[in-house]
């Protein structure tokens, strides 16, 4: 049998929603290359008045913050070392690293010029939060490369990498927390030059800490909607007791990032605030439904112990989360008399973008080791062919 | 980032009040960059004025605006250009640095360092960066402030072939130009000698006599708009070594912990008899 009609084979026996995701991400490439053959004008809506439109807005401000799972999780476990949650590390590690590619996808099709992506390397420019924003997220989804490599090397037994890659460990988690409140908070940043641009509501000095925080938050409650899902489609066991540990930080975060909110609102805005009702209901949706009424299901302990109603109070942040950046990068930039919505080529390649996420993620476990991982069941020892020579001399590894 | 010496810089002094709506300086400008015609109607865009908008192809406009003078119509003018700021934005936020404020005045644009994200798009105040939604792999347009013909000590295109309004010269005499004109006629002029502190200060200054909000000026913030940004971005390095050191702190710590309770957990494995009194 051929590679070819292996592959095909493969592929007709998967789930029906599966191929439906590979439709759906075949529709975006295709709707990519329209873009690139009559250009950004001609396909989608955006214009001299509105020149970030969907792409940016959600494949770029919204996925970066709800891919923070990674680096929030990989926090909690090695450096405060609640070291119970690890088996949701892997997961988390794979939406991150899977997210974060998409990102770098998204942003080579809104690029007017995607072949000089690299240019950002050469001409530096300090005083650029993009400039940041994309040094981050190359070394970032570096980072999530390497930690994505551990299943890799468990699924081919690559022993040695994984020794490496094990002893690496540490220092990537604290490496990817530390690039991650970078970039996180400059997406923020990205807002601040817009002075006049950004409605009152939403326009403060504090939009970097804002954005780093509700990205925490939504990292964690992205954490409890996947495990959920998992358990619930892809017939993984129930992870519920360590969620329920996850869900007793929320309301540490959340709390935090409401109080940041009242704070920045009530002594650093500059109004007017409620001179546009569409803005005015956008951001009481938002901040009521999306984080206060999240906060308070989260310190009630009957919804940290109730699998479906700690899953809808973790989708109310998520809710909130994609309202806020919609909000800051969108609609809060709009202004009344000329209005955007994103095209239908600019919608398919998001769609696109968010089904390839699912599509991956599902073929990434259906391959390899993820949510097996039981880091004490794992043979870290080097096989004996590398260990030791035939005369039983030293191990030849000890000697680097 | 304002490393330019801005008051030995270049600056249009633009007297909206001798403006007669030629558009002279359109067609100059049109010209000497070499940009293509618009297809345009008449009363296409807010007003009388055509093209209706600056774009990739027009990077000055002349904009119209009616009003009535003694029961007269009146027409008032406003030249729409980029405003070359002492400290501009786009320049600020451009990832590659392809925006530069020189020394002579003018804010260049380096098209083959640009990668199109329009960042610079967003963050103008003046909404004067362009794009070439028509090409498949666009770029930015903007006016270049005639770099090319003031480095050869030549006046921008459309300075030299306005007949009454622009005057172009050192900035620091621009200003105190226009502020002889404002002291010498207080009746006829705005008193606000616009682009002296506008966005922290820029080389096009404008007079007019009716209020700028209604001639389409925008309101702009006093401060240069990239400190908005660095005030954040300064923290940068600091961020990154404080969630870094703190984490490797605080793993370190917890970690430790974790050990000496396996090393007690281990000695009391080795005497039973201590582990029955905890």
């Amino acid at each position: 049998m051929t590679a070819a009609k292996f592959v095909v084979n493969e592929v007709k026996g998967y789930h029906g929603f599966v191929k439906f995701l590979i439709l759906l991400v075949v529709i975006a490439a295709l709707a990519s290359m329209v873009r690139f053959v009559f250009g950004l004008g001609a396909t989608t809506n955006m214009n001299d008045t509105y020149p970030w439109g969907l792409w940016i807005s959600f494949d770029v401000v919204t996925a970066v913050p709800l891919a923070a799972g990674a680096f929030t999780l990989g926090a909690i476990v090695h450096c405060f070392h609640i070291k119970k949650l690890e088996p949701l590390v892997r997961p988390a590690i794979v939406t991150g690293f899977l997210g974060y590619s998409l990102v770098c996808v998204g942003l080579l099709l809104d690029l007017g010029q995607p072949q000089r992506g690299w240019h950002v390397m050469r001409y530096w420019n300090l005083h650029s939060p993009m400039f940041e924003v994309s040094m981050c997220v190359m070394a970032y989804t570096t980072v999530l490369f390497l930690e994505f490599l551990s299943p890799v090397a468990e699924r081919f037994g690559w022993n040695l990498s994984l020794r490496v890659l094990r002893w690496l460990e540490m220092p990537l988690v604290i490496l990817a927390a530390a690039i991650s409140t970078l970039h996180q908070s400059s997406l923020g940043t990205f807002f601040l030059i817009a002075v006049d641009k950004l409605h009152s509501l939403w326009y403060n000095p504090l939009l970097p800490l804002l954005f780093w925080v509700s990205a925490i938050c939504s990292g964690m409650c992205i954490i409890i909607i996947e495990a959920t899902s998992c358990h619930k489609w892809m017939g993984q066991p129930n992870e519920g007791v360590l969620l329920r540990t996850l869900a007793k930080i929320l309301p540490w975060t959340l709390g935090l990032y409401i109080a940041l909110r009242a704070y920045s609102l009530l002594a650093l805005s500059v109004g007017p605030f409620f001179d546009r009702p569409v803005l005015t209901l956008l951001f009481v949706v938002e901040l009521v439904i999306g984080f206060i009424l999240p906060f308070f299901m989260f310190t009630q302990k009957s919804v940290r112990e109730d699998d479906r109603r700690r899953v809808i109070a973790a989708s109310l942040v998520v809710f909130g989360l994609v309202l806020n950046r919609f909000n800051v990068s969108m609609f809060g930039m709009m202004n009344p008399d000329q209005i955007y919505y994103p095209s239908i080529v600019e919608s398919l390649v998001t769609i696109g973008i968010i089904a390839g996420h699912i599509l991956f993620f599902v073929l990434i476990a259906k391959y390899f080791p993820i949510f097996e991982h039981h880091p004490e069941t794992v043979d870290y020892t080097i096989p004996g062919r590398i260990r030791k020579s035939d005369n039983g001399a030293e191990p030849v590894s000890e000697q680097s | 980032m304002s490393k330019v010496n801005t008051s030995k810089n270049n600056a249009f002094l633009i007297d909206m009040t001798k403006c007669t709506g030629c558009r002279g300086c359109q067609v100059a400008c049109k010209q000497w960059n070499q940009l293509a015609a618009e297809k345009t109607e008449f009363f296409s865009g807010e007003g009388y004025q055509n093209p209706p908008a600056m774009s990739e192809y027009t990077f000055t406009r002349i904009k119209f605006r009616d009003y009535q003078k003694n029961g007269q119509n009146e027409f008032a003018f406003y030249k729409e250009m980029c405003m070359h700021c002492n400290d501009p934005a786009c320049a600020s936020v451009c990832p590659v640095g392809a925006f530069k404020k020189t020394a002579e005045g003018p804010v260049i644009y380096k098209a083959d360092r640009c990668i199109g994200c329009r960042f610079c798009m967003i963050a103008c105040p003046f909404g004067v960066p362009k794009y070439e939604w028509s090409k498949g792999l666009p770029l930015v347009k903007k006016c270049t402030g005639c770099y090319s013909r003031v480095l050869e000590g030549m006046k921008p295109a459309c300075a030299t072939a306005c007949p009454t309004a622009i005057t172009y010269g050192r900035r620091d005499e621009m200003i105190k130009l226009a502020e002889e004109r404002l002291a010498k006629h207080p009746n006829k002029y705005i008193h606000k000698v616009y682009g002296k502190e506008e966005a922290g200060g820029t080389s096009v200054i404008y007079l007019t006599s009716l209020p700028f909000n209604e001639l389409g000026f925008k309101p702009v913030t006093l401060r240069p708009l990239p400190d908005y940004t660095w005030q954040a971005l300064r923290m940068v390095p600091a961020a990154f070594l404080a969630v870094g050191g703190g984490l490797s702190a605080l793993s370190w710590i917890t970690h430790r912990r974790d050990r000496l309770k396996h090393e007690k957990a281990a000695e009391q494995v080795d005497n039973p008899a201590e582990e029955k009194e905890d």
